[in-house]
C-alpha cells in the first residue's frame, strides 16, 4: 500500500518540478560583473517573459538591483542520473546560464565563478532571507523587499510567475514583514549621515521647514546636510570663509522646494539663530563657544539648537553641550552611534535568522504534504464514488421492497464507516511516506 | 452592575498598564495593540459606570470624594487616547495608565457613601464647574508628566546613548509642544470652572465664599497657572527649568485639593 502510483503525467506539482536560485551579489561578484548582469527596469518584463519561455522553465522570477541579480526558476523535474552535465553544471542550471548568455551576451565561464546556486529548500531559505534583508549589504535595509515586489510584479503580469512561486513569494512578503514586525533589525541607522539625520529628528519631530547651517565645506558635511534635505529640511544657509565657494554650495543644492542662502563668516554669530541644525566642518577650533551658544539660544527663544561638528580639530567646544537647548555630537560621537546601532542590527539579526529558519521549514513540511494531500483525497473521492453506486445498486434491486427512510440511513452510515475503517492504513501509510520522504530531503 | 463596569475598567486599565510597557519601552507593536483598546474600552466601562452611578443616585455630578477622582482617571486615560492618536506616542501611558487603575481602584471596590449638603447637586452649572475643574488638572498633569519627559529625552540626547530608532520617547519638539498645548487647554477649562464656581456660590452662600482658604487657594492656582503659561510662552522655558514650574504648579493644585478638609463651605460631603 506504500507504493500508491502518482500519475506521471499529472500537472506540475511540489514534487516533480525543481526550484533552482541562481544569482550573483556584493559578495560574490565584483561591480563590473554586477553591471553586466544587472537588468533595468523597463527591461525586466521582456526578460523574464523570454526565461520563462526557456524549454524546461515553467515558472520564473528576475530580481536585479545593484547588489544583486538573482534567477528564481520552477523547472520540470528531471532524473539526476540522466541529466545532461556539462562544465560541472546540470541541465536546470545550464538552462538558466543560456539565458544569460543569449540575453545578456555574458559567456559561462564569465559567469561561473561569481554564481551561486540554491535548491529546493536551501532556495527558499535563500528568498526568504534577502526578502527580510538579511543578505543584503547593509543588514536591515527596507529597499529590498520593495524591490522583490516589483519582480513578483511584473512576473505575474507577463505570466511568469503561477501556482508554485506565487505562494512562495507571498510567504517571502510575510516572513519579511514578521521579521520587521519582531525584531528591531530595520530600526537604527548605521552611516553617519544618516545617523545625525535621526539625531535631529528626535530633537525637532519631522524636519520639515527646519533650518541647516552649513558652516564650512568638506565632502562629509555636505552629505549630511544633502541627508537632511532630503528628510524633509526647506532653508540651507552656508557660511564659508570664502564667499564665492559658499555661493558654489548653496547653488549646488537650490532645487525650487529648497531655500538657500550665504552667510558671509563675520556675520556668523549674528546670524547663527536662524539655524536649527548647524553642520560645522572648518577645523578652524572653537568657533562656537558655551557664551556664544547661549547668545544664540537666547536669540532662538530657547528653541533647541542642534550642533554636527564633523571638523577635526572640533568647530565646537565640548562644553556646548552642557548648555540647556544645545546638543552637540562630533564625528567620534556619530560613528560611535552608528557602531553601536550596527552592533543592534547584527543582534537582531539573529534573531531574525530564526524567524526564517522557523518559516522555511513550515513551508517545506506544507508544500511536502502537497502531494500526499491530493492522493488523499483522491482516494476518498474515489471510495466514495464506489459507496454510492453500490447504494444505488442495492436500492434499484429492492426496488419492490424499499427500505424505510430509516433502514437507508443506517445503511448509509454503515457503509461510510466501512470505507472509512478500511481507509484508514492507506491514509495513515500516504502519511508516513510523506514524512519519509521529507526527512529524506 | 456599576461596580462591575468600573471593575471591568480597572482591570482593562491595568492590562493596558502592563501592555504599554512593551509597546513604548520596547517598541513592540503587537503590545502596543493590546494597550490602546485595552485603554480605550477600559475608559468607556469607566463612562458608564458613572453614568449609571449618577443616573441611580439621582443627581447630576460626582459628590462623593472617591468619586471624583474616578472620574480625574477616566479624563487622564482620554487625555492618554487622545495623545496616542494625535502624536502617535504611546509613551506617556507608562505615567498615567497606573494613576488611572489607583484612581479608579478605590471607589470599584470599596465605594463611598458621601452625600453633598445643598441642592445645587441637581443643577448642570455644578457639574460643568466640576468636570471643567477637573479638565483643568488632568491637563496640568499631562503637562507635568511631558515636561518630565521632555528632561528624560533631553538627558538621552546629551548622554548620546544609542537606541532604536523610534525610541520610547516622542522627539523634544513634539514633548514640548504637548505640554504647551495641554496648559493652554487647561487654562479656559480652569478659568470658566472658577467664574461658575464663584458665580453659584455668590448665589447661594454669599460674599463670605471668598473668605474661604480652599476658595483662596484656588485663586492662587489660577495666577500660577497664568504665570506658568505666560514664562513658557515667551521665555521658551523647557527643560529643568520648565519641570520645576510645573512641578510647583502641581503641588499648588494638590494642595487646592486637599483644601476641601479645612474648607468650612467647600466640600464633598456633609461635615
Amino acid at each position: 500500500m506504500r507504493d500508491l502510483p502518482i500519475d506521471a503525467a499529472a500537472p506540475p506539482t511540489p514534487h516533480n518540478c525543481k526550484l533552482l536560485l541562481l544569482g550573483v551579489n556584493h559578495t560574490t561578484a565584483p561591480i563590473a560583473v554586477r553591471e553586466r548582469l544587472a537588468i533595468p527596469g523597463h527591461r525586466l518584463a521582456d526578460a523574464t517573459r523570454t526565461l520563462a519561455h526557456q524549454p524546461g522553465i515553467r515558472e520564473a522570477l528576475i530580481l536585479s538591483t545593484c547588489n544583486r541579480v538573482e534567477i528564481l526558476t520552477v523547472q520540470d523535474g528531471i532524473d539526476q542520473e540522466n541529466a545532461e552535465v556539462r562544465a560541472g553544471l546540470q541541465a536546470p542550471t545550464l538552462s538558466v546560464i543560456k539565458f544569460l548568455h543569449d540575453y545578456l551576451q555574458i559567456r559561462e565561464t564569465d559567469l561561473e565563478p561569481h554564481v551561486y546556486e540554491y535548491r529546493e529548500r536551501d532556495a527558499i531559505r535563500h528568498l526568504f532571507r534577502v526578502a527580510s534583508s538579511l543578505d543584503s549589504m547593509v543588514v536591515g535595509e527596507p529597499q529590498i523587499l520593495g524591490q522583490v515586489k516589483q519582480s513578483w510584479t511584473v512576473g505575474r503580469e507577463v505570466g511568469a510567475v503561477k501556482t508554485m512561486l506565487d505562494p512562495l513569494l507571498q510567504r517571502a512578503f510575510s516572513v519579511a514583514k514578521k521579521v520587521r514586525t519582531e525584531t528591531q533589525i530595520g530600526n537604527t541607522t548605521v552611516s553617519v549621515a544618516s545617523v545625525a539625520a535621526e539625531l535631529a529628528r528626535k530633537i525637532f519631530g519631522s524636519l520639515a521647514g527646519k533650518t541647516v547651517l552649513l558652516v564650512g565645506a568638506g565632502k562629509m558635511s555636505d552629505l549630511t546636510a544633502r541627508h537632511l534635505i532630503q528628510q524633509g529640511a526647506t532653508t540651507l544657509l552656508v557660511c564659508n570663509r570664502t564667499e564665492a565657494r559658499a555661493q558654489v554650495i548653496a547653488d549646488a543644492l537650490r532645487t525650487p522646494a529648497i531655500t538657500t542662502g550665504v552667510i558671509p563668516l563675520d556675520q556668523l554669530m549674528e546670524q547663527a539663530h536662524r539655524a536649527d541644525i548647524v553642520i560645522t566642518s572648518t577645523g578652524a577650533g572653537q568657533v562656537f563657544t558655551p557664551e556664544s551658544a547661549r547668545a544664540v539660544l537666547q536669540r532662538r527663544k530657547n528653541r533647541p539648537v542642534f550642533f554636527i561638528d564633523i571638523a577635526v580639530p572640533r568647530d565646537v567646544a565640548p562644553e556646548v553641550n552642557k548648555v540647556d537647548g544645545c546638543f552637540v555630537y562630533d564625528i567620534d560621537d556619530l560613528q560611535q552611534v552608528a557602531m553601536q546601532n550596527k552592533a543592534v542590527r547584527n543582534r537582531e539579526a539573529e534573531a531574525a535568522e530564526s524567524i526564517v529558519t522557523r518559516e522555511v521549514a513550515r513551508y517545506s513540511d506544507r508544500i511536502s504534504q502537497a502531494p500526499v494531500t491530493e492522493s488523499i483525497k483522491e482516494l476518498l473521492m474515489g471510495a466514495e464514488e464506489v459507496r454510492h453506486q453500490e447504494m444505488a445498486r442495492i436500492i434499484h434491486q429492492l426496488a419492490r421492497e424499499p427500505l424505510t427512510p430509516e433502514q437507508l440511513a443506517a445503511v448509509d452510515r454503515l457503509t461510510k464507516s466501512l470505507t472509512g475503517k478500511l481507509l484508514h492504513p492507506q491514509i495513515a501509510a500516504l502519511r508516513d511516506m510523506a514524512a519519509e520522504r521529507e526527512s529524506d530531503d | 452592575m456599576t461596580l462591575l463596569w468600573l471593575r471591568l475598567a480597572v482591570i482593562l486599565y491595568g492590562v493596558a498598564a502592563l501592555a504599554v510597557l512593551p509597546a513604548a519601552l520596547y517598541n513592540r507593536p503587537r503590545w502596543r495593540h493590546i494597550a490602546l483598546p485595552a485603554a480605550f474600552m477600559g475608559a468607556f466601562f469607566h463612562f458608564v459606570s458613572i453614568a449609571e452611578t449618577l443616573y441611580a443616585a439621582h443627581r447630576a455630578l460626582p459628590v462623593d470624594t472617591h468619586e471624583t477622582l474616578s472620574m480625574l482617571g477616566l479624563l487622564l486615560v482620554v487625555g492618554f487616547l487622545i495623545l496616542a492618536a494625535r502624536y502617535r506616542t504611546v509613551s506617556f501611558g507608562i505615567f498615567l495608565l497606573p494613576i488611572a487603575v489607583l484612581l479608579a481602584i478605590v471607589p470599584a471596590f470599596h465605594p463611598g457613601h458621601e452625600q453633598i449638603a445643598y441642592p445645587l447637586v441637581r443643577t448642570g452649572w455644578i457639574l460643568l464647574h466640576i468636570a471643567l475643574l477637573l479638565a483643568a488638572y488632568a491637563a496640568m498633569f499631562l503637562s507635568l508628566i511631558a515636561s518630565l519627559l521632555y528632561l528624560i529625552q533631553e538627558r538621552r540626547l546629551k548622554e548620546k546613548r544609542a537606541e532604536s530608532k523610534r525610541g520610547w520617547l516622542p522627539p523634544l519638539e513634539t514633548l514640548d509642544q504637548i505640554g504647551v498645548n495641554s496648559l493652554r487647554f487647561g487654562l479656559p477649562c480652569m478659568t470658566a470652572g472658577l467664574l461658575i464656581g464663584s458665580v453659584l456660590a455668590l448665589q447661594s452662600i454669599g460674599p463670605a465664599f471668598f473668605a474661604d482658604p480652599k476658595v483662596l487657594l484656588s485663586i492662587a492656582m489660577w495666577i500660577a497657572y497664568i504665570l506658568m503659561i505666560y514664562i513658557r510662552s515667551n521665555s521658551g522655558l523647557r527643560g529643568r527649568r520648565a519641570v520645576y514650574l510645573s512641578s510647583f504648579v502641581f503641588l499648588v493644585m494638590v494642595a487646592v485639593w486637599a483644601a476641601n478638609s479645612l474648607s468650612a463651605v467647600h466640600r464633598f460631603k456633609t461635615p
